[in-house]
C-alpha cells in the first residue's frame, strides 16, 4: 500500500536521462572545472598538490554543514541554528577531550554528534510537534544555544594546550597519497558522509518521503505519511551532522571560545543553494550540496591568489556567484521541469513550484504525471 | 474592547509581555524608568528599527529581505566614499547614499518580482554581495571627518532631548501604519502575501507591488545607514554587520506570519519596544549581551509555541503546515 | 478598538510621565571631598575613600586576557574597599561598535568611573565625551581612544612605539640576518592599539638599517575571531609563497596562525610571533612553531587601571600632566602627555616579557 502511495506521491518525473538533478550536478562540475582552468591561467603554480590539499581540508566543515542544511531544506524547512550547534559541539567536545585525554577520535566524534543530535532534536520537537515555523525556531535556538554555551563557558576558552595531540594534527593525517595529491582523512570522512546520505536519500523509503513532504506537505499528510516524525528526524540528522562539523572545527581551530561557529549558518545555506537545493523544498541532492560547497570554497581560496583582484572583492563576487547559481537553477527548472499548479503553495512571486527530486526505482515505468 | 482584543489577540498578548518587561526592568534597575534612558533605548538601535518598519511590508507580502544590514553598510560606504573622494557637497553625498540603497533594492526587487527568483536566495546573495561592495569601496579604512552639522544631527538631540533620528523613526512608523492598514496599497500587500496567484487573477499588479516594496526596503536601509554614519561619526565597511537577525526577529515577534498575509504594524511596534526594552533593561542591570540575545530568542519561540500549545490543548486542530 | 487602545495609551503615557518626573541625572558617585593634588613633586598615595560603582568595559568578554585584566581590577577594588566594577562588554570580538551601547548605559547608570579597552576607534569618542560631560571619568587601558576625546587618561601597558620596536626585533631574530618576507595578522581594522603598534613597527623598520632585510608584504585582519584569523593566516600562505613569518599582535591571531601553520605542516617554513598568552602558546613554542613572542601582565594592567580610575573618581588625583601617584602594590607612576598620540595623557605601566622555550612553561 505504502509503496503505491509513495508512487503516487512522488512528484512528476522527467525524462529518464535528462533528470534535472543530474544536469544541475554536471553543470556544477563544469563550472568548477572551468574556474580551475581559468585560475590556472591567472595564477602561477595554481595546479599544485598543495593547493588541492588546501581546498580539500578547507571545504570539509562547510560541506558537512551544507549536507545538514540540505537534509532540512528538502523538507521545506530551514536550520539557522547550525552555526551555534557547531560552537556548542566544538566547545563541549574540546572540554570532554581535555578532561579525558585517553579518548580517541571515534569517541570524540560520537560525543560531538550526540551533542549535535540532542540540540537538533530540540529544534525537531518544536518544528514538527510544536508547529512553530522552522525559521522562527532556529532563529530562536541560534540565540538560545549560543547563550547556553556562553553561560557554560563562563569566559574561558578551550586551549590547544589541553587537547590531546592527535586532535590538532588531525587535519594532516593522510590516508593515501597520489603524486602530490593527499587524500586527507578529514576529506575522506566528508566524502563518506555524503555518499551515505546520498544513498539514503535516494534509496531508502524514508529518504524519498522527505522529498515528498517538502514538495507537497498536504498531499503527503493526506496520504498518511508520518510527516511529523520525518521532519523531527531530519532536524536530528541536521544537528548530528552539525555536531560532526563541530568536531572538525575543533580539530582545525584548536582554541575554541563561546562565539565559535557564528555565521556558519548562512554559509551552509549559500552552499546548499548554489548546489541546487531548492529553498522551497522537495528537490536537491547531497552531491549537489557538496559541489556547491566546493565551488564556493574553490572560488574563495583562488580569488585570494589573483593579484588583480583585491581581497575586498571576494565577498562581492561570491554574492554574484550565488545569484548566478540560482538563475541557472531557475532556468533549468523552467525549461525542463514540469509545473505543478499547487494552489496550496504560498509562493513568492508565483514562480512555478517544481517538484523534481525523488527518484524512481528502476523499472517502474516512466509515464509523466 | 473585548471584541478588539479577541480579534487582535497577538497584539494584546504582546502588550501584556511589554508591560511585564517594563515592570521587570524597572525592578532590576532604578535607572530604567528615566526619560533620558527612554530616548537611549530607541536611539541606540534606531537604525535597526527603521529597517524593521520596511521589513514588515516585505514579510507581510510573503517575501524576505536578508540583505538589509548589508545595504545599510553599502549606502553608508557610498556616501562616505563620495564625500571623501572629491569636491562633492556633503548633502549630495547623502543623496547618493540614499540612492544607492534604493538602487540595491531595485536590483533585488527586479530579480524577485520580474524574473521570479526566490527572495530568500536573492537577498542572501545581496547580503553577501553588498557587504562585499561596501568593502570594495572602503577597504579597511575608516572614513570620517564629516561636516560638523552632520555629526551634530546624529549625536545631539534636536528638539528638546529628542534626536532627529527618533523623530524620523516615529514619523516613518506613523506613515507606514497608515499606508499598510488604511490604504489600498496596504490591502494589496496583504492579498499578495496570502496568495500571489489569487491576487494576480484578481487583477492586482503583483510584480509592481513587490518591486516597490523592495525599493522601499532598500531606501529604508539606506536611510538607516546614513543615520548610523551620523551617530558614529565615521563609516567602515563593516557598518551594521549582523543586524538582520535582530530585525527579522522583531518583525516575527510582532505577529507577522513568515508565510505572509497577516500581521499588523501595531504588533511590530510593540515587538520592537519589547525587544529594545529587554536589551536596554538587562543591559542596565549589567546582564551579559549574550544572555540578552538568549532571552529574545526564547521570547521569539515562546510567542509562537505557547499559542500553538494552547490551541492544541483546546483540542482544536493545529493549523496545517502550508 | 478605540477604548482598549485608549487605556493602553493612558497607561503608556503614565509610565512616561512618571519616568520623566523621576530625575534621570542623578550621579551615584560617592565623591569624597575634592582634594586637589599639588602639582609638582608631591606623590599622592591612592587610598580607600569609600565605594564607587564602576564599569569595566573590555573589547569583548571572550578573549582570555580580558577576564585576566578584570581580576586585576577586582583585586584593586578589594584593596580600596570599593565594590567590584561591573565586567560587561560585547560578546563578539568582531563587533566593533558594540561598546557604544555599554558606554551609554554606564552613563545612564551614573557610575563613578568607566574603564574601557577601546575596540571602536574614534567611533567611541561621542559616547565617551557624553560620559565626560556627565562628570564620569573615562580611563582607557590597553587600547586608547585615538583622538583622546572624552578620555581622562590612558593606561598604556607598554610604550606603543616600543611595541613596534620589540616586534621588529623579534622578527629579525626569527628570520635571521638574511631577513625575509613577513606579514602582519591583526585584530579588527578599528582597534586603536593594534593600529598604533603596527604603525610603530612600520616606522621602526624604516628607521634602522639593521631591519633592511625584512620585508613586510601585507597586513590582514582576523577580527580577533579564531576562525577568521585561521582563514587569513592560510590565505597569507597561499598568496605569498616566500613568507617566512607571521607576526600577530593579538592573542587570538597568534594562536590561530600557530594552529594553522601546525595543521598545514608549515612550521619549518613559516614561523609565528607577536603578542600571545603563555598558557595558550605553550604548545606551539615548545614545538618550535612560535619560538618567540611577547606580552605583559594583563592582571597588572587591570589593577593599575582601577587604581587610577578610582583615584580620579574620588578626587584624590587629577588627570593632568605631571601628576605622580602611588597605586597599591604596583608602585609609583606619573601621568604624562602621551608621546605616541597627538593628544591625550598616559600612564606607562610596565615592561614587556619576551617568552621563548625557556620561560614559557
Amino acid at each position: 500500500m505504502s509503496d503505491s502511495v509513495d508512487t503516487v506521491l512522488s512528484p512528476s518525473r522527467s525524462a529518464r536521462w535528462m533528470k534535472p538533478d543530474r544536469i544541475k550536478e554536471l553543470t556544477l562540475v563544469g563550472i568548477i572545472t572551468a574556474s580551475v582552468l581559468v585560475f590556472s591561467l591567472l595564477i602561477d603554480n595554481y595546479l599544485s598538490g598543495r593547493f588541492f590539499n588546501r581546498i580539500t581540508t578547507s571545504v570539509v566543515i562547510v560541506a558537512i554543514l551544507a549536507a545538514a542544511q540540505t537534509l532540512v531544506l528538502i523538507t521545506r524547512n530551514i536550520d539557522l541554528s547550525v552555526g551555534s550547534i557547531v560552537g556548542v559541539a566544538a566547545y563541549l567536545t574540546g572540554d570532554f577531550l581535555g578532561a579525558n585525554n585517553w579518548a580517541g577520535p571515534l569517541i570524540a566524534v560520537l560525543v560531538a554528534m550526540l551533542i549535535g543530535a540532542v540540540l537538533g532534536s530540540f529544534n525537531g520537537v518544536l518544528v514538527a510537534y510544536g508547529r512553530v515555523p522552522a525559521i522562527i525556531v532556529t532563529l530562536g535556538t541560534l540565540a538560545l544555544f549560543r547563550t547556553m554555551l556562553s553561560l557554560y563557558a563562563g569566559g574561558q576558552n578551550i586551549t590547544a594546550d589541553s587537547l590531546p595531540d592527535w586532535v590538532l594534527d588531525l587535519n594532516r593525517v593522510t590516508v593515501v597519497s597520489i603524486g602530490g595529491l593527499d587524500l586527507r582523512l578529514v576529506f575522506l570522512i566528508a566524502i563518506l558522509v555524503f555518499v551515505v546520505l546520498q544513498w539514503a536519500l535516494a534509496r531508502l523509503r524514508s529518504g524519498r518521503r522527505l522529498y515528498a513532504i517538502g514538495s507537497n506537505p498536504e498531499a503527503a499528510k493526506q496520504a498518511g505519511l508520518p510527516e511529523q516524525r520525518l521532519v523531527f528526524w531530519a532536524f536530528v540528522g541536521s544537528g548530528a551532522l552539525a555536531g560532526l562539523a563541530g568536531f572538525m572545527f575543533l580539530a582545525r581551530i584548536g582554541t575554541i571560545s563561546a562565539t565559535a561557529g557564528a555565521g556558519l549558518e548562512l554559509e551552509s545555506v549559500a552552499a546548499a543553494v548554489v548546489g541546487g537545493v531548492s529553498i522551497f523544498g522537495g528537490s536537491g541532492t547531497m552531491v549537489g550540496a557538496l559541489l556547491g560547497a566546493t565551488l564556493i570554497e574553490t572560488l574563495e581560496l583562488s580569488l585570494v591568489r589573483v593579484p588583480q583582484v583585491s581581497e575586498f572583492w571576494r565577498d562581492a563576487l561570491l554574492g554574484i556567484l550565488i545569484l548566478a547559481g540560482v538563475l541557472l537553477d531557475f532556468t533549468l527548472h523552467k525549461r525542463l521541469g514540469r509545473r505543478l499548479t499547487a494552489a496550496a503553495r504560498t509562493d513568492a512571486g508565483g514562480s512555478p513550484p517544481t517538484t523534481i527530486g525523488a527518484r524512481r526505482r528502476a523499472g517502474k515505468g516512466s509515464s509523466d504525471a | 474592547m473585548r471584541d478588539w482584543a479577541a480579534r487582535h489577540r497577538w497584539e494584546t498578548v504582546l502588550g501584556g509581555i511589554l508591560l511585564a518587561t517594563i515592570v521587570v526592568n524597572a525592578t532590576l534597575s532604578p535607572f530604567f524608568l528615566g526619560f533620558g534612558n527612554f530616548i537611549n533605548l530607541f536611539w541606540l538601535s534606531i537604525e535597526k528599527i527603521i529597517v524593521v518598519v520596511a521589513m514588515t511590508f516585505v514579510i507581510i507580502n510573503g517575501e524576505i529581505d536578508l540583505s538589509v544590514a548589508s545595504v545599510m553598510g553599502f549606502s553608508a560606504a557610498v556616501m562616505a566614499s563620495a564625500f571623501a573622494g572629491g569636491d562633492i557637497p556633503f548633502a549630495v553625498a547623502i543623496v547618493l547614499g540614499l540612492l544607492a540603497g534604493a538602487a540595491a533594492g531595485l536590483a533585488q526587487g527586479f530579480l524577485i518580482a520580474r524574473v521570479g527568483l526566490p527572495s530568500l536566495v536573492v537577498t542572501l546573495a545581496g547580503l553577501i554581495g553588498f557587504r562585499g561592495a561596501a568593502r570594495v569601496l572602503l577597504e579597511d579604512r575608516s572614513v570620517g571627518d564629516f561636516p560638523e552639522w552632520f555629526d551634530r544631527l546624529g549625536q545631539q538631540p534636536l528638539i528638546g532631548s529628542i534626536p532627529l533620528a527618533l523623530i524620523i523613526f516615529f514619523s516613518l512608523l506613523a506613515v507606514a501604519w497608515i499606508i499598510l492598514e488604511r490604504g489600498t496599497f496596504g490591502r494589496k500587500v496583504y492579498v499578495i502575501g496570502n496568495s500571489a496567484d489569487v491576487a494576480r487573477y484578481s487583477g492586482v499588479g503583483v510584480s509592481s507591488v513587490k518591486l516597490r516594496i523592495f525599493v522601499a526596503s532598500g531606501l529604508a536601509a539606506g536611510l538607516a545607514g546614513v543615520l548610523f554614519a551620523a551617530r558614529l561619526g565615521s563609516v567602515r565597511g563593516s557598518l551594521g554587520e549582523f543586524f538582520e537577525l535582530d530585525i527579522i526577529t522583531m518583525v516575527l515577534l510582532g505577529g507577522v506570519s513568515i508565510f505572509g498575509g497577516s500581521g499588523s504594524m501595531l504588533g511590530v511596534a510593540l515587538a520592537m519596544f519589547t525587544v529594545l526594552s529587554i536589551r536596554n533593561g538587562l543591559g542596565l542591570a549589567n546582564v551579559d549581551g549574550i544572555i540578552q540575545t538568549g532571552v529574545v530568542g526564547l521570547l521569539l519561540i515562546g510567542s509562537v509555541l505557547v499559542p500553538n500549545l494552547l490551541e492544541g490543548i483546546q483540542s482544536r486542530r493545529p493549523a496545517p503546515e502550508p | 478598538m478605540s477604548r482598549w487602545l485608549k487605556v493602553m495609551a493612558a497607561l503608556f503615557a503614565f509610565a512616561l510621565l512618571s519616568a520623566a518626573c523621576s530625575s534621570s541625572d542623578d550621579t551615584t558617585t560617592t565623591t569624597a571631598a575634592q582634594t586637589t593634588t599639588s602639582s609638582g613633586t608631591a606623590v599622592v598615595s591612592i587610598e580607600g575613600a569609600g565605594s564607587i560603582t564602576a564599569t569595566f568595559l573590555p573589547k569583548c568578554t571572550n578573549i582570555a586576557v580580558f577576564p585576566q585584566a578584570n581580576s586585576g581590577a577586582e583585586e584593586a577594588a578589594a584593596e580600596l574597599g570599593s565594590e567590584t566594577a561591573a565586567f560587561v562588554g560585547p560578546a563578539d570580538c568582531g563587533d566593533a561598535t558594540g561598546q557604544i551601547e555599554f558606554m551609554t548605559n554606564a552613563v545612564t547608570q551614573g557610575v563613578g568611573a568607566i574603564m574601557v579597552s577601546n575596540n571602536a576607534g574614534d567611533e567611541l569618542a561621542p559616547s565617551a565625551q557624553a560620559a565626560a560631560d556627565a562628570g564620569i571619568p573615562v580611563v582607557s587601558w590597553d587600547s586608547p581612544i585615538p583622538s583622546a576625546e572624552g578620555e581622562s587618561v590612558f593606561i598604556a601597558q607598554v610604550d606603543f612605539d616600543e611595541t613596534g620596536l620589540v616586534m621588529a626585533e623579534m622578527a629579525l631574530d626569527i628570520l635571521g640576518a638574511g631577513g625575509g618576507q613577513f606579514a602582519i595578522l591583526s585584530a579588527t581594522p578599528e582597534a586603536a592599539n593594534q593600529n598604533a603598534w603596527i604603525a610603530a613597527m612600520e616606522e621602526a623598520l624604516t628607521a634602522d638599517d639593521k631591519f633592511a632585510s625584512l620585508e613586510l608584504v601585507d597586513t590582514v585582519y582576523g577580527n580577533d575571531v579564531a576562525e577568521d584569523s585561521v582563514t587569513q593566516a592560510l590565505a597569507l600562505v597561499d598568496q605569498y609563497p616566500d613568507l617566512g613569518l607571521i607576526m600577530a599582535p593579538t592573542t587570538v591571531g597568534i594562536v590561530a596562525a600557530a594552529q594553522a601553520m601546525t595543521q598545514e605542516g608549515l612550521c619549518d617554513q613559516i614561523k609565528v610571533s607577536g603578542l600571545g598568552l603563555p598558557d595558550e602558546m605553550r604548545e606551539y613554542t615548545e614545538s618550535g612553531c612560535a619560538p618567540q613572542f611577547a606580552l605583559w601582565s594583563f592582571v597588572d594592567l587591570g589593577y593599575l587601571a582601577y587604581y587610577v580610575a578610582y583615584g580620579i573618581a574620588t578626587g584624590q588625583i587629577e588627570a593632568a600632566d605631571g601628576v605622580t601617584f602611588e597605586a597599591g602594590r604596583m608602585g609609583q607612576y606619573t601621568i604624562t602627555a602621551d608621546p605616541t598620540r597627538d593628544a591625550g595623557l598616559r600612564v606607562l605601566m610596565g615592561p614587556f616579557t619576551v617568552y621563548n622555550a625557556d620561560n614559557v612553561g
